[in-house]
């Protein structure tokens, strides 16, 4: 991690709070959060439900509004940009790997991946062959044909990290990937992670309540009504 | 894109077949009866004007509202003549008298009419009622309306004297020996009328080659507007050229009504399936906001969402309008060669409703696609499905992928 400190962090979020109305009464979900994380990091976000893993997620990743502080990701400032230039963004430069529902379930694994570089305007013969290998290297080369329908939840949130890694994102996002996966699947899932992490360098932000999920990581960023209240 | 809103169709087969079965409905229920009301029209218009009326007549200009014997178009063989080499069309010439028909003690008023026989008998129906004897084939033979003939107590080889004035004032008289009676069901007709050939009645009435009418049946009657302008070039100014649509306004006012009276249940019919469509899009968006969610996540626009579902809709359409066109197309198709018996159609009724559209009979109908019959319901769905869909969509603009993402 030392060698990654003087680049420019893949994520810097400096100040950063939002606040929801909830029936007119303001609901404080981040407070002055301050965060890094470096190119090849894996983080996991911890901390009891309504900490505010999902919002703060959820604004690294371009999808949510904040309504204080500065948040870049790859250098980019996402405060002002319009909602064009925030999914241009999401689509070049962020993996996305949600609880559940990832998948358009009339499209095969291989189409699904493949579906997300076509977005990009990547040619037919790359797409095929770039999603084939993206799939293969998640251990699901013989499962390309199968409908989402087909396949166990533990491989389509491996199908979804495929699709989500396939278009080579500066950082992959993903918000209790194994919620609806017994553990097993789990740890199984979570090795994989863990392996794209130290092999391939892909820097991933995760959030999750699961201690095994926390353990792959290399470092937990605790949080705790809005605020980091241990980091590391 | 395309092969993801074909597939997308097929998420929910029962819900994507009942509606393109609704839409598919309505387009054979419509495309249907305006095929069978174009069909309708034509038969009535054909059959009105094949009565006796023509499509078209020429008239000295007053002699539509006044009926003077003096009130005739002059030049008239030449003018019927130049009428069918310019036109394909056939031109019958007719003159008009008013006289005192006897025979014996009895007298009666009727109107004669001096007709070319042959000509009248190969181009109009009217003749078709002649229930005794046959039509005249020499200069002083007639054929008489039934009524006139029993008030006469004339029959068959009885002779009959025509009185009137002549056209320089003297008296016009005529001796006619009855050929032929005729008995078209119309009191007005049988018991007034009378017919001579028109050069006889020329001949007595002091008439030289002038007529009251002509009568024109056209090849094709739905160019009788188009000639108005080019025949009306070859008239005298005082001359009148005059379409079924003025000669017989109560058929074209009974089709009017009947078109815009149908004309606004097909619109009510594909409105509600119109609506049965927003319908289905509703449930599908509310079924799909997730999906969208994710979509936006991961960087679509709304409006690449919104097009997809555009296609979606446009493939549903399709597949209702293609189905339910060759269903009525295969059933026009049929009926057109073997047609609808009228008696089928609530019999009786329809038989009157004709009666009233003027004279003729129709037997049977033949149903007829128009340009307007095959396109109306077609493109009225298509836009609505259209509609239906971007109306149901709409709230996609405004959707925020977390709160998308998070919607149960
Ligand atoms: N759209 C929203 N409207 C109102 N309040 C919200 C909204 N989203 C989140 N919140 C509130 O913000 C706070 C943080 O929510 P968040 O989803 O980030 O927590 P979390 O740590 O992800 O919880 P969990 O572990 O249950 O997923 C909570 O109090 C939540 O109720
Ligand atoms: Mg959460």
């Amino acid at each position: 991690m030392s060698e990654n400190q003087n680049q420019t962090p893949v994520v810097r979020c400096r100040d950063v709070s939002r606040t929801y109305q909830k029936d007119a009464i303001p609901v404080h979900a981040l407070r002055s959060v301050d965060l890094d994380v470096h190119a090849g990091e894996f983080v996991s976000l911890a901390g009891p439900s309504g900490s505010g893993k999902s919002t703060l997620l959820n604004i690294i990743g371009g999808l949510d509004e904040f309504d204080g502080g500065s948040v870049q990701v790859d250098g980019v400032e996402l405060d002002g940009l319009s909602p064009a230039a925030l999914s241009a963004l999401r689509l070049e430069k962020i993996g996305f790997v949600f609880q559940a529902y990832n998948l358009l379930p009339v499209l095969t694994a291989q189409e699904n991946v493949e579906f997300i570089l076509q977005l990009q305007g990547i040619d037919k013969q790359q797409r095929r062959e770039r999603a084939a290998q993206a799939l293969d290297n998640l251990g699901l080369g013989e499962l390309g044909e199968r409908r989402p329908g087909e396949l166990s939840g533990g491989q389509q949130q491996r199908v979804a990290i495929a699709r989500a890694i396939v278009t080579r994102p500066v950082l992959l996002v993903a918000d209790e990937p194994t919620a609806n996966l017994d553990s097993a699947t789990t740890e199984e899932l979570l090795v994989l992670m863990a392996r794209l992490n130290s092999e391939q360098g892909m820097t991933i932000v995760t959030a999750t309540h699961d201690p095994m999920v926390m353990s792959h990581a290399e470092r937990q960023v605790h949080l705790s009504d809005g605020r980091i209240d241990r980091d590391g | 894109m395309i092969a993801l809103a074909w597939r997308n169709l097929w998420r929910n087969k029962t819900r994507t077949l009942l509606t393109a079965g609704g839409i598919a409905f309505a387009v054979f229920l419509v495309t249907f009866s305006m095929a069978l009301q174009g069909g309708s029209y034509e038969d009535m218009i054909k059959a009105a004007t094949r009565f006796y009326t023509g499509h078209a007549q020429i008239n000295q200009r007053d002699f539509v509202t006044d009926s003077k014997l003096e009130q005739t178009i002059g030049n008239a063989a030449a003018l019927r003549a130049q009428l069918e080499k310019k036109f394909s069309l056939v031109a019958l010439p007719r003159v008009q008298a008013f006289g005192i028909v006897s025979r014996e003690e009895r007298s009666i008023g009727g109107m004669l009419l001096g007709i070319d026989f042959a000509a009248e008998v190969a181009q109009l129906d009217l003749y078709d009622d002649i229930t005794a004897g046959a039509i005249p084939t020499a200069p002083d033979q007639a054929l008489v309306g039934a009524a006139m003939a029993r008030n006469l107590g004339a029959e068959l080889g009885d002779d009959i004297v025509i009185l009137g004035s002549g056209k320089r004032g003297g008296v016009a008289a005529m001796a006619l020996t009855v050929t032929g009676i005729l008995s078209t069901g119309q009191a007005e007709l049988d018991r007034n009328l009378l017919f001579a050939p028109v050069s006889s009645v020329q001949d007595a009435f002091g008439l030289e080659d002038e007529v009251h009418n002509l009568v024109l049946v056209l090849e094709n009657y739905t160019q009788v507007k188009a000639l108005a302008a080019p025949i009306n070039d070859l008239l005298q100014p005082d001359q009148s050229y005059r379409t079924w649509q003025q000669l017989l306004p109560e058929v074209e006012q009974g089709i009017e009504l009947d078109r815009v009276s149908s004309a606004i249940f097909y619109y009510i019919l594909l409105i509600l399936v119109s609506f049965a469509v927003l319908n289905t899009f509703v449930m599908v968006i509310f079924e799909r906001t997730r999906e969208f969610g994710m979509l936006m996540a991961l960087g679509l626009r709304p409006w690449r969402i919104i097009g997809q579902v555009q296609i979606e809709s446009l493939f549903l359409s399709f597949i209702g309008v293609l189905l339910g066109s060759v269903l009525s197309a295969a059933l026009v198709a049929y009926l057109a060669e073997v047609g609808i018996p009228l008696s089928a159609m609530g019999g009786e009724a329809a038989q009157q409703s004709m009666a009233k559209m003027q004279a003729g009979s129709v037997e049977s109908i033949y149903p007829a696609f128009s340009a307007a019959s095959l396109t109306t319901a077609p493109v009225v769905l298509i836009l609505g499905a259209q509609l239906s869909a971007l109306i149901s969509m709409l709230r996609v603009r405004r959707l925020n992928p977390v709160d998308a993402l998070r919607a149960e």
